[in-house]
């Protein structure tokens, strides 16, 4: 992890084990905090007892180090401190521990078994989101990069990858859960608190690792539903001659080759699906805010912003691009 | 119905049971008609006129003739009466028509129509009609540039062409009628089967189904070619031409507006369900009976849900195209098993009641007898090797998976059979009723498959999945089934080492002819299965084979020869087998086949001497 | 250290810098979406003298990351469709030495830029055109055209195919043109 990523790990209370939005993370932030505590006690402690034998020895006047005298009662105070020492860590390890399995075991076990599926695939290096609906296919929602869940409900995160192994990590909702290619994993969870939650790939996968982030937007259930309806769908059809041109543009260029915007005749996989991208906070994988500019520099260079990003560049007249942004920012 | 008509049809009914019953009785001369109920209308004949109008022969479907020159006993003594060069070595699936002592061929594309005067010797050209389709449309067939044939009606012969459009000629002179351009190839669609014309109504649907295209049938006016309906295969009611007629029969295919809400959003629209096949039409019900191919893409992960009402066959009214009744085969099809299968009219004697039943050998392997009115699953037998299904369910229709078999996404699943082209695909299968026994050529394969994702890139393959074949059980790819309608169970069994992909024609001679992919043409005896006769054609057989009486009296046995198709683009198209995967998984299956065949495209017509 | 064998040490550093060059990325092709290529000839034969150069291939297009590229494009935008894994299906094979439109890099750019009237379509303006000198170049490590340390190697997948990298090299006619002999020999 970089050090942005890391400063971000502390310091942004979006992406912080520290500040829990969902009862696992509770969870491991009580265990992370007990074992913070044990581990900082027990290391002082230790500090503390080194420095008062190097101080206590030296202050002394005229002090001969022990030597290897049979002394029994050496022997006898040595073996109980010794003896308690091994005894305690003994103790405080079992304690981490079955504070552990405790808390993998609450993390896991998640009482309501009525819980919103989500598919979740890794990509270099992005992550596509599907809301399945097995039953009613037709209100199955494909998105990226952005994880839309009702507050205080289970979800399940069916989670595999298209490509390389990557790490699916949350900090303030749960714990990491690999993405393997071939292989399928699922991870429960449960957001209690409104809010948009950071996550990151946490498994090296390649050149831009760093820049493989996730938005989880935890919303009410009315609120929730109303995107999803949203969600739902086609993309609008242009009315302005400025939105038609935008969507020609994006027809006779590269963008068709890659991506979907549902309603038009452009249904490829390869990149996100683009059906409603202007409803989305950030694009890149959580690497730039939605704005038109920012939109701009992604499609004429993503080069120079994520270099080795599968995006090509695509240079186009100022006019085109224009347009081109018009209408995506349609797509609402 | 005549009474004489109804006691011709006991008679048969009697003989079938007690052939089923293992007595050896003499087949009455006097042929019968067991299915296919034909009303009096222009163009079918009670009695054998000895021509060979459509693909199917009958109506019924069933590729029978009535007659019976040419037997068992004489026909080791057939030999090449003429033959003819198509001039175009690609895939010949078509089937000659034969009417008014002309002979109508249809070419692969460049979808030539010659018709022959059979009444000179050696047959030589009357005319030739030649619509120039576009050739970029040869990259938008997924399967070699076929057709499988053309249609008589009424002094008019109606084709189509691979770029989309039907054309209808006048048939004694070749001039052109009209041209209706249906499909747009540009977009995946192309039109290979053979129209059916049926009350001044010419069906055509559209292939493509590797493409992302939306399947449909049309009907179009034989007179002027305007364009009267088209229902299409996948989306809202109102475009499948479902109302208030719509009865099926299990509970699954009720609902409104299944066609988009067994899909993800929008993905109907690139839902494939093509209509490729033959038809058949039962004119007491007044319905066509038509199946439509698979949905796209190949690889399911993308489009959850059942996928209506594709993988399935509908019955529509013939003149309105209003649905009746509709069933799955293949609900959500997991392997491209499209149901464009034929099915047979046939009355079957069944728990000694006489059931109105259609025959369908599907593609994932089962034998369905369907109550032809209301579309219930009477049974649905095993009739090739199966891995896949543990069989169907007939209180709901559902297909039973076997789940360790189902293709996924980035793992290699190996040993599913059958394989993607099916347990059968296009070939025709023909139904005799002297010996009550329904001919099937099918394949005997298995494949390994993996998914990935799939991009809709308009004019492009949609598939998402990488496949090869191989052989089954045995060690052999093609059989010719001689199934037992009632016992429910195959009579006997012809194996051959390449998949049998041309169709079987059945006559009253006692004989059933087919051929195969290595170039023979053969006779078998109906009732045993013994080869009688055969004879080495110029290329690979994958046509359908036809019989006629010519202006001299005399029956003639026709078929065309020419290695291609889909498993036959080995040859034609000089694919490179050292990849398994070339020809959509043929690779593998057909490793030689190059050094044995070569492409060709004759037609072959055989007669005593 | 001794003199020599510093600058060994040194002569071995520059020669292993040499091995990451087929290794070599460039990310800001900055190329625009690929046009129909302008005057690569698809026959030997030219009115007049001998036929004008093509368009210039790319620089990097035949480094192995580029041909590695150049096989994931391959799936992605759908020649695996037509072309299956080299073996051909709808389109004609790739691996064998029968090239209908030309076998040279350049004349493989222009038919996958231009199409080919039976049936390739034409990708003008929606491919980028450093993405076509890559798929290019793939296709025709498919023949073995290209060195084996640059060709892809086996895919983890199940095409039993022999890996780019270790195909025989196939002839087409135009590529290995014998000298015409002019005067009989005595």
């Amino acid at each position: 992890m970089n050090l942005r990523a890391t400063a971000l790990l502390f310091f942004s209370s979006h992406q912080s084990p520290l500040n829990p939005a969902g009862i696992q993370a509770r969870h491991i932030e009580h265990n992370l905090v007990l074992i913070f505590g044990i581990t900082s006690a027990v290391y002082l402690i230790v500090i503390a007892v080194l420095f008062f034998g190097v101080l206590r020895n030296h202050a002394r006047e005229g002090f001969v180090p022990h030597t290897l005298v049979e002394d029994p009662d050496v022997d006898r105070k040595a073996t109980y401190i010794v003896g308690g020492a091994i005894g305690a860590t003994v103790v405080l390890l079992f304690v981490m521990m079955i504070s552990s399995f405790i808390t993998s075991h609450r993390t896991a076990v998640l009482a309501n078994a009525q819980s919103l599926k989500i598919d979740v695939y890794g990509h270099q290096w992005w992550w596509e989101v599907e809301y399945p609906m097995d039953e009613q296919p037709f209100r199955m929602v494909r998105t990226a990069n952005e994880i839309h869940v009702p507050v205080g409900s289970v979800v399940t995160i069916h989670a595999t990858s298209r490509d390389v192994i990557h790490s699916f990590w949350a900090p303030n909702i749960h714990g990491k859960k690999d993405l393997i290619p071939g292989y399928e994993n699922d991870l429960t969870l449960e957001v209690d608190q409104p809010g948009t939650w950071r996550g990151q790939c946490a498994e090296f996968c390649g050149l831009q690792h760093a820049h493989m982030a996730f938005d989880i937007v935890a919303q009410s259930r009315a609120d929730f539903d109303r995107w999803y309806v949203q969600q739902l769908s086609a993309a609008p059809e242009p009315t302005t001659p400025q939105t038609i041109h935008g969507r020609d543009v994006f027809l006779n260029h590269p963008c068709m080759m890659c991506h979907t915007i549902r309603g038009t005749t452009a249904g490829s996989t390869v990149g996100p699906d683009l059906t409603h991208v202007a409803s989305r906070s950030m694009i890149a994988a959580g690497t730039l805010k939605n704005t038109p500019g920012n939109m701009a520099g992604w499609i004429l260079n993503a080069q120079s912003i994520k270099p080795g990003v599968r995006m090509p560049p695509n240079p186009m007249p100022g006019q085109d691009l224009n347009d081109l942004l018009a209408y995506l920012e349609t797509l609402r | 119905m005549t009474l004489s008509f109804r006691i011709r049809c006991a008679t048969y009914l009697t003989g079938v049971c007690l052939l089923s019953c293992g007595c050896h009785t003499k087949p009455s001369p006097v042929q019968n008609l067991a299915a296919g109920q034909v009303r009096p209308i222009a163009q079918i004949n009670d009695s054998d006129d000895g021509e060979w109008h459509r693909a199917t022969k009958d109506f019924a479907n069933r590729r029978y003739s009535q007659l019976d020159q040419i037997n068992s006993n004489n026909v080791s003594r057939l030999r090449v009466a003429f033959t003819f060069s198509t001039g175009v070595a690609h895939g010949q699936e078509a089937a000659p028509i034969v009417a008014n002592k002309t002979m109508y061929l249809a070419t692969p594309w460049p979808n030539i129509l010659y018709a022959l005067d059979l009444t000179k010797p050696g047959a030589p050209i009357k005319w030739k009609y030649e619509p120039h389709p576009s050739p970029s449309s040869k990259g938008e067939a997924c399967c070699d540039s076929v057709t499988r044939g053309a249609v008589f009606d009424n002094g008019k012969i109606i084709f189509s062409t691979l770029d989309g459009y039907t054309i209808a000629l006048d048939a004694e002179s070749g001039k052109e009628l009209w041209k209706t351009r249906l499909a747009d190839f540009t977009k995946g669609e192309t039109i290979t089967m053979a129209p059916m014309v049926v009350h001044d109504h010419v069906y055509i649907g559209n292939s493509g189904g590797e493409f992302g295209v939306r399947g449909w049938l049309a009907s179009l006016d034989a007179k002027d070619g305007k364009l009267l309906w088209k229902a299409y295969s996948t989306g809202p009611d109102s475009e499948v031409r479902i109302g208030p007629r719509f009865k099926p029969f299990y509970a699954n295919d009720k609902g409104s507006d299944l066609g988009v809400k067994t899909w993800p959003p929008d993905a109907w629209k690139t839902g494939g369900g093509t209509v490729w096949g033959f038809l058949s039409y039962d004119p007491t019900l007044n319905l066509i009976y038509y199946g439509t191919a698979n949905p796209g893409p190949w690889n399911y992960v993308q489009r959850p849900g059942d996928n209506k009402w594709t993988a399935g066959m509908f019955a529509r009214d013939a003149d309105t195209g209003e649905a009746v009744w509709f069933y799955q085969m293949s609900p959500h099809d997991l392997y491209d098993w499209d149901g464009v299968n034929e099915d047979v009219l046939v009355d079957l004697p069944l728990n000694g009641t006489t059931r109105k039943v259609l025959l369908r050998p599907d593609r994932n392997g089962y034998l369905y007898t369907i109550d032809r009115a209301s579309g219930q699953v009477l049974s649905a037998n095993p009739y090739a090797f199966i891995n896949t299904t543990s069989g169907v369910d007939l209180k709901t229709g559902a297909l039973q998976h076997i789940p360790d078999k189902a293709p996924r996404v980035g793992q290699v699943v190996r040993n599913i059979c059958p394989v993607a082209p099916g347990a059968k695909d296009w070939q025709p299968s023909s139904f005799s009723p002297q010996t009550g026994l329904l001919y099937i050529p099918h394949q005997n394969m298995c494949m390994d498959e993996e998914l990935m994702a799939a991009n809709y890139i308009p004019g492009t393959p949609y598939i998402g999945a990488s496949v090869q074949y191989y052989s089954g059980p045995g060690g052999h790819m093609g059989e010719l089934t001689a199934w037992d309608p009632i016992a429910g169970k195959p009579a006997w069994v012809i194996k051959d080492k390449y998949p049998i992909w041309s169709g079987t024609v059945s006559t009253a001679g006692g004989l059933v002819f087919f051929g195969t992919m290595d170039g023979w043409f053969k006779a078998a005896d109906a009732k045993t299965g013994t080869i009688l006769w055969q004879f080495k054609t110029d290329s690979g057989v994958i046509g359908q084979p036809i019989t006629y009486r010519g202006p001299d009296g005399k029956q003639y046995i026709a078929v065309l020869s020419g290695i291609g198709g889909w498993p036959g683009s080995i040859v034609a198209a000089k694919l490179d087998t050292r990849d398994g995967t070339a020809g959509n998984g043929w690779g593998k299956a057909l490793p030689n086949i190059r050094n044995e065949v070569t492409a060709g495209g004759t037609l072959y017509v055989f007669s005593l001497p | 250290m001794s003199f020599r064998s510093r600058e060994f040490f040194a002569f071995a550093l520059l020669v292993s810098l040499c091995a990451c060059k087929r290794e070599q990325r460039i990310f800001d092709p900055g190329s625009a979406a690929s046009q129909p290529a302008g005057a690569t000839p698809l026959t030997e034969v030219g009115a007049g003298t001998s036929p004008p150069p093509g368009n210039r291939p790319n620089a990097i297009a035949e480094s192995a990351y580029a041909v590695g590229e150049g096989k994931r494009l391959y799936q992605a935008y759908n020649c695996v469709g037509c072309h299956a894994n080299g073996g051909g299906a709808i389109g004609p094979a790739l691996m064998d030495s029968e090239w209908i439109y030309g076998s040279s890099l350049e004349q493989i750019h222009s038919t996958i830029v231009q199409g080919r009237p039976n049936g390739m379509p034409s990708f003008a303006g929606k491919i980028p055109d450093y993405q076509v000198w890559e798929i290019a170049a793939y296709v025709r490590s498919m023949s073995g055209q290209l060195p084996s340390d640059v060709a892809p190697s086996r895919s983890d997948h199940m095409p039993m195919v022999v890996p780019e990298q270790s195909r025989p090299k196939e002839h087409p006619g135009a590529e290995h043109p014998q000298p015409v002999i002019t005067e009989p020999q005595r």
